[in-house]
């Protein structure tokens, strides 16, 4: 089927095929068609052909009476002895036509029957009748038509010869006595007319020639019809075979166009269309005269008649098979556009619409927004202006009204449907869900752009958030690698140095070479340790649970883990408390760590023998921890640098601390909503810690 | 004789554990990753384990959920990571006890010791009338002994009747003026900081790790109290 469907012998065949059984049809169509009134008709008299030849030859006779008037003149004016040779000429010409109307009219070359009797009288004046015969007797139906004779301005009277077929002009000289005064009276005469049922016989003229044709295409309509459906259908199919196959080919993928489709289609249409019309028009005109001619006297006596007449049929078959041409073709391309999907693209009127349209939307879409409604709402006023000044609120134009307020409602509905969206979108996307995208399906442009933004910003929200915790996730999973692959060898340093210890050693001085290493491995791992910490809680990574602590009784219990320690260094603690419990809220182990730092501090750097003062207050939703201390060596570096990392007083490099505890100690009240201070005031160093109180 | 395994991917810290644990007298077995570990206490008799947490094959924290599918071996974890978390995955995934790196050889004995005599004697002793008990430290009320482990430790009457209220009320916390009127009969006015003071010397006593409690536990800022079921 494909392969057919291809194929370019096939489609050569189809067309043949086409072209051929609407030839036929066309041929059979004209027939059945020329056929069809006297299928329709009784009788054979029943029909225009018959009354048109019976009408032509009822002219035929009545132009005979005048020629006969004028000739019975012409031949006065010779009797009297007026006459030069022109009208005697004239009299011979007239004379042969009156000879040759009156073998028309002879029984044996008609079955037109008349007879004409002048009305005032009742006197017969000519007749083709037979001997005896009665009008009535010979034609069924009989036509009358009354005429006069006074149209002759040159004749006088006609009169009647009883021994001719024809007729005589009426004395002269009656006609010259009233001719001076009143003019000729006219001589009203009624002609009797018809034709008789039974045409059967050896006269041959048109009558029996409609009668004949009527027989015959009687007898033949049947197969003419059948002729016509049957090559009508098939060239129906054919045609379907056309349109299905067109656009294929063989070895082409999709549909494959020609030449024809390059050309506009609604010009190729136009000439297809005219035409398809000329030849129809053709056709019609063909099929109408046909119809005549075969009513024809020259039809009954030419012998050559019947070959002419299927010449014109034929020629009726070709007009009509190229006019089904033309319309196939048209129907071809048309279904070979559709199929190719080019239809509205190959029609100018189409390219130039959508032109038109899109021209004037984008002309519309860029307009600045306030440009927008200005022109928007000036349109609609005009407009309500014009109906008002032209329509008065009557009829189609209140309609029209009514129409204009709708729509408007109906836009207004729509901007604010939009805008609602818009209003959802954005509350759902700045109450957390960063991924969430608004819907801009029919959404008014504006509104539209605007949607878009905001999905652009929620996406590029979204990616930093991620990127964000990602890192966070990173600096995490950093912290405590390089913590364990500080502290998995540090291990085995202070494990080994421990068991050298236990060892005899021979030279003496191993012994001490041991003892420094097991102190700086004890110092190492406490740096390492502060080290971690100070990253974890200067990153954030720390996780930190937030709940009511009693800031006296931490205090305390710091002052149970650090007081025999400062006593030894001969440090005096002077605490100063509020009545009662303060309440912050804070991290315990985290505060703890704070004060732990900062108290170690002391321990290690406060001259011996001086005070401590650890004061707290609390006042205007703060709690402020502060500690003091005299530095055992001048403090030479500002306050800022001290909580820098690794920064220390410069005399206690030597020390045990690892210079990261003041930092530490402020990373970690930071991380729990309070602020760290440090102050130096000559040899005065203060902390200060600020937290949030808790009711 | 016990048997101890130890489990960790640097071969040095094995080598020292090993050389501690074998001069105190018990038995080792060597593993170098948690499949060899799971596989080495199939095949023999093991008493306790030491098992460091991050290690290749299968780390310390799925290798002590496989053993305790069919074990209660007391698991010690050896782990670098100080995190709060790593220390409460490791206890509630079947682990008895953990060590931070880098860790003293001395605590580790300790713990081991401890361990070993939880898991080979303890759940033998009775329960008198004036006995209470919180994890490994029982006392006997009617005797005035306090043991840790069976280890019977001294203390002040202070510290004494300090513990004794923390023992009796586990998990409870108790503020420093709380602990002061119960113990002293006396109203608190600022004179706490003794109770901060007296507890440290409790903890130093029974704890192996002082810095480090485990079962005497500082509540910071709001207290002190005794590990329910430590």
């Amino acid at each position: 089927m494909k392969k057919l469907q291809g194929s370019a012998a096939a489609k050569v065949c189809v067309w043949l095929v086409l072209l051929c059984a609407a030839f036929g049809a066309g041929v059979f169509g004209v027939r059945a068609v020329l056929s069809f009134q006297s299928v329709v008709a009784d009788s054979w008299q029943d029909s225009s052909r018959y009354y048109n030849a019976r009408e032509n030859r009822r002219r035929e006779l009545v132009d005979g009476v005048y020629l006969t008037c004028r000739l019975d003149a012409l031949e006065q004016q010779i009797a009297a002895g007026n006459a030069d040779a022109t009208l005697q000429a004239d009299a011979e010409a007239l004379r042969e036509s009156r000879a040759a109307i009156e073998r028309q009219f002879s029984r044996d070359s008609t079955w037109f029957r008349f007879r004409l009797t002048d009305a005032d009288t009742g006197e017969v004046l000519g007749a083709n009748l037979a001997e005896d015969e009665s009008m009535f007797r010979a034609v069924k139906d009989i036509c009358q038509y009354t005429f006069e004779l006074s149209e002759v301005s040159w004749a006088e009277y006609g009169y009647y010869n009883p021994n001719d077929y024809g007729y005589a002009v009426a004395p002269g000289d009656q006609a010259g006595q009233n001719a001076g005064e009143a003019g000729p009276a006219p001589v009203k005469l009624v002609l009797e007319y018809g034709v008789p049922e039974d045409v059967d016989g050896p006269v041959r003229d048109e009558f029996s020639q409609i009668w004949m044709t009527w027989m015959n295409e009687r007898a033949d309509f049947d197969m003419y019809l059948t002729g016509f459906l049957n090559l009508g259908a098939l060239s129906l199919l054919a045609l379907i075979w056309v349109l299905w196959s067109s656009g294929h080919k063989k070895g082409a993928e999709g549909t494959v166009t020609t030449w024809q489709e390059r050309i506009w289609f609604d010009l190729y249409a136009a000439v297809m269309i005219a035409a398809v019309v000329f030849l129809a028009v053709c056709t019609v005109e063909l099929v109408q005269q046909l119809y005549w001619s075969s009513a024809s006297l020259y039809a009954a006596q030419s012998g050559s008649y019947a070959s002419f007449y299927d010449l014109g049929v034929m020629g009726a078959g070709v007009l009509f098979a190229a006019g089904v041409g033309c319309g196939s073709l048209l129907l071809r391309t048309f279904v070979v556009r559709i199929k190719a999907r080019c239809l509205a693209k190959t029609t100018l009127l189409c390219r130039v619409c959508g032109w038109t349209v899109r021209t004037v939307h984008n002309f519309i879409r860029f307009l600045p927004f306030t440009w927008k409604i200005v022109l928007g709402f000036g349109a609609y006023v005009i407009f309500s202006f014009w109906l008002n000044m032209v329509g008065r609120y009557e009829g189609a134009f209140m309609l029209m009204y009514y129409c204009l307020q709708l729509a408007l409602l109906l836009f207004l509905s729509w901007w604010a449907y939009g805008y609602y969206r818009l209003r959802q979108g954005t509350k759902t996307i700045v109450g957390g869900d960063l991924e969430y995208q608004i819907d801009t399906r029919r959404m008014p442009y504006d509104l539209r752009l605007q949607a878009e933004d905001l999905n652009n910003i929620s996406v590029g929200l979204a990616g930093a958030v991620e990127e964000k915790m990602k890192s966070e996730r990173f600096k995490a999973e950093l912290i405590t690698n390089v913590s364990h692959d500080l502290k998995t060898p540090l291990t085995s340093i202070i494990n080994y140095v421990d068991l050298l210890k236990t060892t005899e050693q021979t030279d003496p001085k191993a012994a001490e070479y041991i003892e420094v290493l097991d102190r700086k491995s004890q110092r190492l791992k406490k740096l390492t340790e502060d080290l971690v910490e100070a990253s974890k809680a200067s990153t954030g990574v720390l996780s930190v649970t937030r709940e009511k602590i009693g800031m006296s009784q931490l205090i305390d219990q710091a002052l149970g883990e650090w007081e025999e320690r400062l006593n030894d260094r001969s440090l005096t603690l002077v605490t100063t408390l509020p009545e009662g419990e303060v309440w912050v809220y804070a991290d315990g182990r985290h505060l703890w760590r704070v004060l732990d730092n900062l108290l170690s501090n002391c321990a290690k750097y406060a001259m011996e023998g001086t005070r401590v003062y650890l004061d707290l207050e609390r006042g205007r939703g703060q709690v402020v921890l502060s500690v003091k201390n005299i530095s055992r060596e001048a403090l030479n570096v500002p306050a800022e640098r001290l909580m820098e990392r690794f920064v220390r007083g410069e005399e206690s490099r030597s020390t045990e601390g690892s210079g990261l505890g003041l930092s530490i100690a402020r990373s970690l009240t930071e991380l729990q909503g309070g602020s760290f201070e440090l102050a130096v005031d000559g040899d005065l160093f203060k902390a200060v810690v600020t937290l949030p109180q808790a009711n | 004789m016990y048997t101890i395994l130890i489990c960790d991917d640097d071969k040095d810290i094995v080598s020292a554990l090993d050389i501690y644990l074998t001069s105190e007298g018990y038995q080792t077995i060597k593993t170098y990753n948690g499949l060899e570990a799971v596989r080495a206490a199939e095949t023999h008799e093991i008493h306790l384990i030491l098992m460091d947490v991050m290690m290749p094959e299968l780390d310390g924290i799925r290798a002590t959920a496989k053993l305790r599918e069919g074990s209660n071996v007391p698991i010690i974890l050896l782990t670098a990571k100080s995190e709060d978390t790593d220390k409460i995955l490791g206890l509630n995934i079947g682990a008895d006890d953990y060590i931070t790196k880098p860790f003293n050889p001395l605590e580790v004995i300790a713990r081991v010791k401890s361990q070993l005599r939880r898991y080979t004697a303890l759940g033998g002793a009775e329960k008198g009338p004036g006995l209470i008990t919180a994890g490994p430290i029982a006392m006997d009320d009617g005797a005035k002994v306090v043991t840790v482990d069976g280890e019977s430790i001294s203390l002040t009457p202070i510290e004494y009747n300090i513990l004794k209220l923390l023992l009796s009320h586990p998990g409870q916390v108790f503020s420093s003026a709380q602990i002061y009127e119960q113990v002293w009969n006396d109203p608190a006015y600022g004179s706490e900081n003794t109770v901060a003071v007296h507890i440290r010397h409790l903890r130093e006593k029974i704890e192996i790790n002082p810095a480090e409690p485990r079962y005497l536990k500082v509540v910071w800022g709001l207290g002190y109290k005794i590990e329910k079921g430590a």
